[in-house]
């Protein structure tokens, strides 16, 4: 309490001070907020915060579509249907949900992209590095398994196709596809299976090593700008709070206001209820995915090994060389423009998935 | 040099002149940038960088400058600083030790002379184990229950070969099979194979002059497709991964089965004609009644893989 003040505290601060006392909020608050950021805040650093925002609608989002959503084999897609077409505003929130998950996608690409350009991963922060890849993994298992529970064709032939490629992993596929599937082929223990997963398992996950991805980072503080002297990081440090809180808050109420537009523009609309048989529905994953599905169309990666090669090898090798890269690349260099290999491979893997989704695209007009 | 202390006696070059009250931190070196000195009298805490200290001992910092260049320093403003209980700076007690000196706890008299607190570490550990370990098995069990279904070898007929109006073309058969799920109801889903009337000369680059046998895994035979008759039935399911294929025309290899997924081409015959694909397309077993009416096995194979591993 202000100890120069002469009027008698009001009952409301009086409560403050009694929690206060005993759960030392404002000490706490205080740790939160002040932290020095080096070379002051910028919007480059607005990714992570923006992933937490995008995080907790859509847990927010995804509670409410529970109120309605039944898992089972004979009731997920008319349940999906009457969120859409009956609940008021529900196809908002489903609407919201999807977008949010693309968003939540492309985010986790920008932060991933931000910290690897900035060399933020470096010593001492290689443990933050490791865990932001792991989350990185759990926002992928969300949106494979979220994808299965509307129970229509694309999410049926979306959750085959890719559960056949995670049978091509040596040794473990098969247990690993059944243990998924809960069985020889996609039908309700599946539907049970990847609905606990994506509404108890991976959240719980998520929390933990959020958790633990924010320690991390505040117990090695911000990396800061990868050029600058010392006198001028210092001149312009500030704090967290207010001016990076700021443009947070900012990039979180684009991020609302852009999948709020998409959720308008473009509501999500089911195709027929999940079956067996296609019927003239042409399977096609997620555009975040489009890539991987063109490079498992290429001959190359044509044959059984062919195909270990593209869908498990491959795509193993990247997330390895990612988790590796802190380990390998030990010089203390940060600056982007000072480390080409970075640079160069930063940019040849983003052509090269460029590429590739556009070819997805392309190929579609062949086929009809 | 070390670090000075808290209450540190601070001397200038001619005399003592106080003593060390706080130090100043900073939040970026981790370095201690200044100290601040003062004598608890009326004049004010002076600020002094730490480039002014010429030497720290035990009790004493000793500075370059003289008693009366003093008031020249800047007095310290509290408002300007914030405590380290204030804000949060990563690695801050690793490299900062300026306290006055070690602030102690008696031990509890019980925890004297304990000798076996290795062991009891491990009972904890043990016990855990004790604890976990039964339930690794019935939970892995209770999980894996539906993973493994029995195969099922009962024929389905799928429809009627009055539906096929012209050699050598895939025709697609419609047909619904009841399924019963654990603890669902009994229920129908659609499934699809493609059936083909072959040509004599298709029908040889199928079966190579040999009827075609279908065993299960212990060897057991459940079904022979004789090699004069003209039907011929595929799995729905592409054998890359595990899409369904149509009936095509494609513009330089004519009538064909392609995948729309990853762009598998097969021939009538079921062989790999451009595409990832692993393998050919699944025969079948197949059976016709007189009245032209088909019976199928329903099998599904893995995707992916050289060689069929039936699933279904």
């Amino acid at each position: 309490m202000d100890g120069h003040s002469t009027t008698a505290p009001t009952a409301i601060e009086k409560i403050i001070a009694f929690v206060d006392e005993r759960v030392g909020l404002k000490k706490i608050q205080a740790k939160m907020l002040n932290e020095p950021v080096p070379g002051g805040s910028r919007w480059a650093y607005v990714f992570g915060s923006c992933l937490l925002f995008i995080f907790i609608m859509q847990a927010v989002t995804g509670i409410l579509l529970m109120f309605y959503y039944v898992p089972s084999a004979d009731h997920a897609y008319a349940s999906t249907q009457y969120i859409i077409h009956e609940v008021d505003y529900g196809w908002f929130l489903l609407s919201y949900h999807f977008w949010g998950s693309t968003a939540m996608v492309v985010m986790v690409f920008a932060h991933m992209s931000q910290v690897f350009l900035w060399g933020a991963y470096k010593k001492p922060r290689e443990m933050i590095w490791l865990a932001g890849l792991a989350l990185f993994g759990i926002v992928m298992a969300f949106g494979f398994t979220g994808y299965l529970l509307p129970w229509d064709q694309r999410a049926y032939w979306a959750t085959t196709v890719g559960v056949e490629i995670m049978d091509k992993t040596p040794v473990v596929g098969d247990f690993l596809a059944r243990f998924l599937k809960g069985g020889p082929t996609p039908g309700q223990m599946t539907l049970s299976r990847f609905f606990v997963i994506h509404v108890m398992v991976l959240p719980a996950t998520l929390m933990g090593l959020a958790g633990l991805h924010i320690f991390l980072f505040r117990k090695a503080g911000p990396a800061g700008p990868f050029r600058g002297s010392d006198e001028e990081l210092k001149a312009k440090t500030d704090y967290f709070f207010p001016r990076q809180i700021w443009k947070d808050i900012v990039a979180m109420g684009a991020v609302f206001a852009t999948i709020c537009s998409l959720a308008f523009i473009e509501p999500v609309v089911l195709l027929e209820e999940a079956t067996p048989d296609p019927g003239e529905y042409h399977p096609e994953p997620e555009w975040y995915f489009l890539f991987l599905f063109q490079l498992l169309r290429l001959k190359m990666f044509a044959g059984e090994f062919g195909q270990f090669l593209g869908a498990i090898a491959l795509p193993g090798l990247f997330m390895a060389l990612l988790a590796a890269l802190p380990f390998i690349d030990r010089s203390p260099e940060r600056n982007i423009f000072k480390r080409p290999v970075a640079l160069v491979g930063w940019i040849l893997v983003m052509i090269g998935i460029l590429v590739f989704t556009v070819s997805a695209i392309i190929n579609r007009e062949f086929l009809d | 040099m070390n670090q000075p202390k808290l209450k540190s006696k601070v001397a200038c070059t001619d005399r003592e002149i106080g003593e060390v009250t706080r130090v100043i931190v900073d939040p970026l070196s981790l370095e201690i940038s200044h100290i601040v000195v003062g004598n608890g009298a009326t004049s004010p805490e002076r600020q002094v960088p730490m480039a002014r200290v010429q030497e720290v001992t035990d009790a004493l910092v000793r500075l370059r400058i003289h008693s009366a260049e003093m008031d020249q320093l800047p007095a310290l403003k509290r408002d300007d600083f914030v405590t380290i209980h204030d804000v949060e700076i990563a690695h801050l007690e690793e490299k900062v030790h300026v306290e006055s000196g070690e602030v102690l706890v008696p031990v509890p008299e019980l925890e004297k002379d304990v000798k076996r607190r290795t062991f009891f570490a491990n009972f904890t550990q043990a016990i855990g184990l004790v604890i976990g370990l039964p339930l690794a098995f019935p939970v892995l069990k209770y999980l894996m229950k539906p993973m493994y279904a029995p195969l099922d070898n009962a024929w389905l007929k799928v429809g009627n070969v009055g539906k096929i109006k012209a050699d050598d073309v895939g025709v697609q058969f419609k047909y619904k099979k009841k399924v019963k799920e654990a603890f669902m109801p009994e229920a129908e889903v659609e499934k699809n194979v493609w059936i083909l009337k072959a040509k004599p000369e298709t029908l040889d680059k199928i079966y190579h002059g040999k009827d075609m046998e279908f065993r299960d895994a212990s060897g057991r035979h459940i079904w022979t497709n004789k090699k004069d008759v003209p039907f011929v039935v595929y799995s729905g399911k592409c054998p890359h991964l595990g899409c369904g294929f149509k009936w095509r025309s494609h513009k330089v290899l004519g009538q064909v089965f392609l995948c729309p997924c990853h762009l598998s081409i097969y021939d009538q015959t079921g062989k790999v004609l451009d595409g990832p694909a692993p393998r050919a397309l699944d025969p079948l077993p197949i059976k016709i009644s007189a009245s032209g009416d088909i019976q199928i096995i329903d099998m599904e194979f893995k995707a992916g893989t050289k060689t069929q591993t039936r699933i279904v």
